[in-house]
Parts: C-alpha cells; sequence; structure tokens
C-alpha cells in the first residue's frame, strides 16, 4: 500500500541540488582486433551478409516502387515502402546482440530490423527447432513453398523462409506471415522474435513495455526492444511508456521476485528526420536525443548516443543494455544515430535536406565503411565481397521472382470467401478457471469487503415487497467486484491496473479491498496514461499475459484514442488471427460532472470494428457479463453507469447468483412483455424506460422493453421478432443522438422489419450538445417524461396525451445550426 | 459537556453506511481528531475522527450494523 511510503516534510522540503551525470556520446573505443577475437571472423562476415540482405532487399521495392522492375522482373507494387537504406548497421548490429527469445517492436520502417531480428534468431537457434518453427508455421505450407519453388541455395532454406515470408506478407498475399492483412508497416513473426511494427509513429512503445511487463512477471529470459525513430520523442505515448516502464514502485512496492524493473529498452534509431522535419534543430527541444534519459530517472536510463553506422558499436551497446536489463536494473535508452539514404517513402523528393548533405553522409555508409574493413583487416579479399555481394543479389531475386508471382503465391482467396477478412477479428475462445492461484495475500472470501456483500441479500427486494438499499442488497458494483474477483483469484497470468486501483479500490470503489488479497505486481495504481495504461495492457496480453485495464471515466477514451481504435481492436486482424488480445477495458461513464465527465461514448468505440462492447444494466449481468469478458481471449470494453453501480437486481427473482457464472453476449433482455410498441434500452436508460411503460399502461399502451446488454456482438434477432409483433421501435440511450449506434439499429430494422412496421423507429438520445452539470442533468439524459413523450408524440398521436417533457425544438432548424 | 458522533453526510445518493470497526471501546479515553470508527458505504470506507476530547461514554451502534446519515454512533463526554 502506497502508505507505505511515507512523505517526509522535513526531508522534502530540505535544500539539496538534483546531480545529473554525463550521458556518452559515441564512446565507442574498441579495437578492431578485439572484436574479432570476441566475434569471431565468420561472425563479422556474417553481419557484412545480413547487411547486404537488408539493404539488396530494400533496394528491391525501390526498384519496384520507382520503375516497376527489379532485376529483370517486373512488377506493380501499390502498398507503402519506408525504406531504411543507410541504416543497416542499426538493425544488424542491434540483432547481433540480442537472443532468439528477445522480442523487438517496430515502427513503420521495420523491414530492416524484421530482416535482421529473423537473421539473427536463424543463425542462434538449434536446427531442431528452426525446423520445427518452420514446420509448425501454418502447416508447413510456407517451407514447401520455399523448398518447391525459390530452391534455396545460398543462406539455406531458413533464409529464404524468412525472406519470402516478409516480401510475402509486405506483398499481401497469403503466404505472408500474416497473410498480408499486416502489410508492409506491420510485418513481422514471433518465433524469431520479432513482434509487432507499427504504422503509428511510437504505437510500439507501449506495447512494448507490456510485453516486457508479461517478461518480467513470467521470470523469462528475454529483453524486450521497443525500436522507435527519432520523431516518436514527439508523441506522448512514448512518453507515457517510458514513464510507466521505470514506475517507482517496482522497487519500493513490489515483492521479491518481481521487485525490479521490467526489461525494456527503448532504441531510437536517430535518423535525425521524423520524415521531413529535422528533428534535433527545429521539431525538438533536445539537441541530443539521448538528453532525454537525464529528464525520466536518476539512472537516467543508462542513456547514450552510439554511432549507427558502425554494427560494432550498436551491437557493443545493445549488448551492454541488455545486461543491465537482465539484472532488472532498466529500462535503459539508446540514440542510434545514422543517416537514412533512402526518402521517407518513395515518393520523397528530398526537398528538406541537400545533395551536399547526403553526399557527406556517404562517406559514412555503414556498408561500405564495414566492407572497407573487412578487406583492410584481411578478413575477405575484394573479390570475395564482390562474389558475396552477388550472392545476396541472387537471393533477393530467387524470392522476388516467387513471391511477384500471383498464381503461386496469391492473396487470400475474399471472392470465394467473402467474409475471410471479417472471421479474423475475434477468436471467440474462452479459458476455463479451475483452482485458487498460489499467490493470494490471504483467502480471498476472508476479506471485510467480501464479508460485508456475503451479509447482503441477493435480490433487491425485501419479504415485503419493498425496495432494498444497496448496503442490504448486491449492487451492480458488488457484483462487478464479485467477477473481477474470481477471476484475479483464480487466473495468475491476469493483471489488473488503472488510476487508483490499489489503495482506493478504483474511484468507485469496485476493486476495494482487492489490495488485501492481491499482491502489487497483480492490481496497481498507473500513473495518470490513459495511452500507456492501454497500450501496456495490450503488449502485456500479446506476450502471453491477459490484462483488466480501467479507464476511470468514459471521456478519458481520448486520452487513448490511438491505443484502443489502431492498437486494441485492429492487432487480432492484422495479424491474421496469429496473436490473442484477451484484454478487458473497463470504463465508466459519468454523472453529475458535466461535459468532460458525463458522456456516453459507446457508439464511438462500437463503431470501431474489432472491440466487443459490453454495456450491463442490471447486477446479474454485470457479474455474468464482466466473468464473460474477462475468461475471452478477444478485446473487450465494458461500459459501467457510474449512476447504476448502487442499483440492486429488480428482474431475476433468485437474485444474482454467489456463485460464479458467465452470460453469453449477443442476448438481448427481455425486461418487460408488451404488445403496442418495443423499446429496445442501452444501458441505464432502462429504468426511466420502466417507468415511463407503466405510465403508459394507464393510457392503454402495452410496451415491450429490451435491453441490449450489448452492442457488439449485436442480438438483431430478439429485436426484429419483437418488432414483428409490436411494429413499433423506440431506441433509449444516453448517447449523443448524432451518430449513434442507435441509429444504426434504426436504419437496420427499418430494413429488416420494413413490411411489419407501423411507423418509422425513433432515436431518443442525448441532444448534440455538452452533457450540462449536475443540476441540469435532467434536460439532457432522456427522462421518463421524454419516452413518454416520444411514444405518444410519434406513435400514438391519436391518444392525444398531453406532454411532459422539456423536448420541443424542430429538428431539422437544430440540425441546421450544427446541433 | 457530552458530544454526539454523528454519520456524517456521504456524498451524492448515498444515504446509508455500516459500520466497519470501532477504535476504541466504551469508556476509554479519545483525543480530538483521532480516528473514533471506520463507516463503509457502498463505494468507499470513511474513518470519522473524534470531534472533541473525552471519555468515550456510549456506543449506539456495533460492527455490521447499518447507519443512516445524520444517526448518532455514540456519545463522548
Amino acid at each position: 500500500m502506497a502508505k507505505q511510503l511515507n512523505i517526509d516534510p522535513e526531508k522534502t522540503l530540505s535544500g539539496d541540488k538534483l546531480r545529473p551525470s554525463e550521458i556518452l556520446i559515441h564512446g565507442y573505443n574498441k579495437q578492431f582486433k578485439d572484436e574479432r577475437k570476441y566475434w569471431g571472423d565468420s561472425k563479422l562476415i556474417e553481419l557484412l551478409r545480413h547487411m547486404l540482405i537488408v539493404r539488396e532487399f530494400e533496394t528491391m521495392l525501390h526498384s519496384f516502387k520507382s520503375t516497376g522492375s527489379y532485376r529483370g522482373i517486373d512488377y506493380l507494387y501499390k502498398g507503402p515502402a519506408h525504406l531504411s537504406v543507410g541504416q543497416e548497421a542499426v538493425v544488424v548490429g542491434s540483432a547481433a546482440a540480442l537472443a532468439p527469445e528477445d522480442k523487438i517492436f517496430g515502427s513503420h520502417r521495420s523491414h530492416g530490423e524484421i530482416i535482421a531480428k529473423g537473421l539473427s534468431a536463424i543463425s542462434n537457434l538449434d536446427k531442431k527447432k528452426l525446423h520445427e518453427i518452420m514446420v509448425n508455421h501454418e502447416d508447413g505450407k510456407l517451407l514447401s513453398l520455399v523448398h518447391d519453388y525459390v530452391k534455396p541455395e545460398s543462406g539455406g532454406d531458413a533464409e529464404m523462409f524468412l525472406l519470402t515470408g516478409i516480401l510475402a506478407e509486405i506483398f499481401m498475399r497469403d503466404a505472408g506471415f500474416n497473410k498480408g492483412m499486416g502489410g508492409s508497416m506491420h510485418a513481422f513473426f514471433t518465433p524469431f522474435g520479432a513482434y509487432p511494427n507499427n504504422a503509428i509513429v511510437g504505437g510500439s512503445s507501449g506495447i512494448a513495455v507490456g510485453a516486457a511487463l508479461f517478461s518480467h512477471l513470467s521470470q523469462g529470459d528475454g529483453i524486450c526492444v521497443a525500436n522507435l525513430g527519432d520523431g516518436s520523442t514527439g508523441c506522448g505515448l512514448v512518453w507515457e511508456s517510458m514513464n510507466f516502464s521505470a514506475m517507482g514502485q517496482f522497487k519500493t512496492l513490489w515483492s521479491s521476485p518481481f521487485n525490479r524493473n521490467p526489461p525494456i529498452l527503448f532504441c531510437f534509431t536517430n535518423n535525425f528526420y521524423a520524415m521531413g522535419g529535422q528533428t534535433s534543430g527545429e521539431t525538438m527541444a533536445w539537441d541530443r536525443l539521448s538528453r532525454i534519459g537525464a529528464g525520466l530517472n536518476a539512472e537516467q536510463f543508462h542513456a547514450e548516443t552510439v554511432n549507427g553506422s558502425d554494427p560494432l558499436a550498436v551491437a557493443d551497446a545493445v549488448s551492454r543494455k541488455r545486461e543491465i536489463l537482465r539484472e532488472g536494473k532498466g529500462p535503459a535508452l539508446l540514440d542510434i544515430e545514422c543517416y537514412r539514404f533512402s526518402g521517407h517513402s518513395t515518393t520523397d523528393t528530398n526537398a528538406y535536406r541537400s545533395r551536399d548533405e547526403i553526399k557527406a553522409w556517404k562517406l559514412y555508409d555503414p556498408i561500405e565503411s564495414f566492407q572497407r574493413k573487412i578487406i583492410s583487416e584481411g578478413l575477405l579479399t575484394e573479390t570475395a565481397v564482390t562474389e558475396l555481394i552477388a550472392s545476396v543479389g541472387n537471393q533477393i531475386e530467387a524470392i522476388t521472382r516467387v513471391v511477384v508471382d500471383r498464381n503461386l503465391v496469391p492473396a487470400i482467396d475474399i471472392k470465394t470467401n467473402p467474409t475471410i477478412i471479417g472471421d479474423m477479428t475475434f477468436n471467440e475462445e474462452s479459458i476455463e478457471l479451475t483452482q485458487l492461484a498460489d499467490d493470494l495475500l490471504m483467502d480471498p472470501g476472508g476479506s471485510k469487503q467480501q464479508q460485508s456483500i456475503k451479509k447482503k441479500a441477493r435480490f433487491g427486494f425485501g419479504k415485503d415487497g419493498s425496495l432494498l438499499s444497496g448496503m442490504r442488497a448486491v449492487t451492480l458494483r458488488d457484483s462487478l467486484s464479485e467477477a473481477i474477483l474470481h477471476h484475479l483469484t483464480h487466473d495468475k497470468s491476469l493483471i489488473a491496473y488503472g488510476e487508483e486501483c490499489r489503495d482506493w479500490g478504483g474511484a468507485f470503489g469496485v476493486y476495494r479491498g482487492f489490495a488485501d488479497v492481491l499482491p502489487n505486481h497483480r492490481l496497481f495504481n498507473a500513473p495518470i496514461s490513459e495511452a500507456a495504461i492501454v497500450s501496456t495492457g495490450i503488449g502485456y496480453a500479446l506476450a502471453g499475459g491477459r490484462s483488466l485495464i480501467e479507464l476511470m471515466y468514459a471521456d478519458f477514451i481520448g486520452r487513448a484514442g490511438d491505443e484502443i481504435f489502431n492498437q486494441l481492436a485492429k492487432w487480432q486482424a492484422m495479424s491474421a488471427g496469429e496473436l490473442r488480445l484477451p484484454v478487458v477495458l473497463r470504463t465508466s461513464i459519468g454523472s453529475k460532472y458535466g461535459a468532460q465527465h458525463s458522456q456516453d461514448w459507446t457508439s464511438l468505440l462500437a463503431h470501431i470494428p474489432g472491440l466487443r462492447i459490453v454495456y450491463p444494466a442490471t447486477p446479474y449481468d454485470a457479474k455474468g457479463l464482466m466473468a464473460t469478458a474477462l475468461s475471452g481471449n478477444d478485446p473487450t470494453v465494458v461500459f459501467e453507469s457510474q449512476r447504476l453501480y448502487d442499483r440492486v437486481e429488480i428482474f431475476v427473482e433468485k437474485g444474482v447468483p454467489e456463485s460464479y457464472f458467465r452470460l453469453p453476449f449477443g442476448r438481448a433482455a427481455v425486461r418487460r412483455k408488451g404488445d403496442d410498441v418495443t423499446i429496445l434500452t442501452i444501458g441505464p436508460s432502462l429504468y426511466p424506460t420502466l417507468e415511463a411503460v407503466k405510465e403508459m399502461q394507464t393510457h392503454g399502451i402495452s410496451a415491450e422493453v429490451l435491453d441490449a446488454r450489448t452492442l457488439v456482438p449485436f442480438d438483431y434477432e430478439s429485436l426484429i421478432n419483437s418488432v414483428n409483433r409490436t411494429g413499433r421501435l423506440l431506441i433509449v440511450s444516453e448517447a449523443v443522438e448524432r451518430g449513434s449506434f442507435s441509429n444504426t439499429i434504426a436504419t437496420n430494422v427499418m430494413r429488416l422489419a420494413f413490411d411489419k412496421l407501423k411507423a418509422a423507429p425513433i432515436v431518443l438520445g442525448a441532444p448534440n450538445w455538452i452533457a450540462p452539470g449536475a443540476d441540469m442533468e435532467d434536460t439532457y439524459a432522456p427522462q421518463e417524461e421524454d419516452i413518454f413523450d416520444s411514444v405518444f408524440g410519434e406513435f400514438f398521436p391519436d391518444k392525444r396525451v398531453n406532454k411532459r417533457g422539456i423536448r420541443s425544438w424542430d429538428f431539422i432548424q437544430l440540425a441546421g445550426q450544427g446541433l | 459537556m457530552t458530544v454526539n458522533i454523528l454519520v456524517p453526510n456521504l456524498g451524492n445518493e448515498v444515504t446509508e453506511a455500516e459500520i466497519s470497526e470501532w477504535m476504541f471501546d466504551e469508556g476509554e479515553q479519545v483525543t480530538e481528531g483521532e480516528v473514533l470508527v471506520v463507516i463503509s458505504t457502498t463505494k468507499t470506507s470513511l474513518e470519522i475522527e473524534a470531534p472533541s476530547g473525552g471519555r468515550l461514554a456510549k456506543i449506539n451502534f456495533r460492527e455490521g450494523e447499518l447507519v443512516e446519515i445524520g444517526t448518532v454512533l455514540g456519545i463522548i463526554e
């Protein structure tokens, strides 16, 4: 508990000085003869060969993009090509210092990184293991393609397997490592330690930190490397991730053996340009990138600047940092300076840099410099180097000839199976929980909080039929708490975190008392870094763990926009189902705190393919749906209404079961039977709807009420069945009406039940302006009166029932005003 | 002089709380500001401090009992 860390005013306020230490800039000074001794000549020649492979690979792509042809092979490549010509020493030097089990996470410019990491893994893995990997990948299909058509001579089948898999991925073919679903900017192959590259600048940083946390908690050997560019130091997520990776609690609050820092290396390939903006001098505050280490923690992230034109300087630095990380003394940061000769992309005209500058750097071309060294030191003759270059050229030509052939290496067959890409979105797997985890601080049943819940009634109505208070009957908060604690105590791979999650128990008390049961490494307070909370949760899950992350208010989704929209939602499909993301993101929809704390953003997330969206309105549902979310292997967002936390169960008469249970997603609940109108509610709108329905009854209208429970997946079947009977549909939610998910449902019902509809469906939500403060909130979220008015005003005007609510505005006029 | 120990206002819509723990027994001396009793609402735990120094003369509600806002939990003399 943070109470363990006392803030002593006397100590805090006494005078002192911070003393940053020196940061090494290009301090590498090893003699080549010593390096020969350390690596051995054949390894040094291998480094040269790997650099040549990377360059030839990129040259081939450049040639296709700029001329449509390479070595007489014609091919139109329509995708992106962010090439890394000039950066070969960085990727090869770095990969040479890494073991096969170390994981790298890259950027949009990462062809070189995954090639180099793959080549290094191939060179270090034992032959049997290597063969197993290739045979097991897609039932050996890629390996067969390589054997039958690429016909490896130089480099062996593993290198050809790697290069073919990568090129096929870049060319968006089924034989690609991710069936072409990732493409150039997302290619990866985890068995060789190459983890997802990311088209969003800095996007890999938090994912890599999350994966490092998994390595750390599963006590694996490998380190994780976030390969980032200099431009990414302008991204918020990168800073959040660096801070997260070095949180003080690892050492102060986590207990042995977890009281170490996660093994993460922030490896910045600094090519001086963020696309066309010059980082040092123009767009960044830092003069040398490594300077930022000094601002991060007392160890300054062990930061240093390294010469990225020399593979041996890079290998030396990465290898030293790796040792620090393996001792639990990370994180570390490297600023590896190098010069990208290729443009940002193939449409780059170099408008932002001079020819003289490019010419000056040619002297530092990593391959030419290293070749000169290899020849002058007598490792190879000039002729031998020429032969090496030629053989690498033949190697790349061989794979290219095969991969460009669309008959031999086709794309996935979308024509035969039009939903094939959609089918990769969710895996629909779930796990079984078996026994109590062995890392608990106490028996979960013994916690005060759980005992206090146990005293409560499970059903919300007392024996005399009176509604019980939340202190006397199980609430929605208690239900969530029970389901989550059950998972946390029966699943050691599950970690939960977010702001104030531990001592406070979450801002709304769902985790209250959990700190007595769970050790710090399984339930902890995160910094106020929504982007890093989500990003690390993704990384932890895709590396093999399971994460339950919390954003205190749904309004903070904006702070984690990319992480939710582009990362959490997409990685399963972008990996063609290779990756699993068992991540549950809990977030609450606020009340009473005004415009930035009261928004129902379910529609916003339902719009993004790839997320399961849950919004329980009752304690029974909250427990069952949360259990389903936590047991699934698909990313799921659970919205919780702050207005409902204290609700007791009023629908299921046997009450909320004390024991663990799961409720399937995609099944709406019928809350009330009726014949004249169907009202579908999303989240808390259920309750004012039920009140309004009682009133409708007195005017002779019988309404059927359906509670959506989950938006993705959505239960059209139940809804259509109901609408087919009643002929009328009103959808009520607290999301603003414009662009809301309710409109999607309304449109689909219009189409699917057109024959039976007696009137067009109505969508009732919040008006298209800000949520006002507490005292005015009842003018915003649909109230009982508004629901009543919608039904009588639009469906049954002949009943001539007086209007009760305040909503009387001209829709078309407001829309013209932009409202 | 006697001083009542009251259940304070607990925030929006919260009307009840459970007594979690008394830190003192009846008859013991307490100092103003010391934590006297911990109560729990549906959402959080709250420490109630002694409103004045003196002898904890009476405890009206025991651990596990439910009390409403404004209830007199006990008396200090």
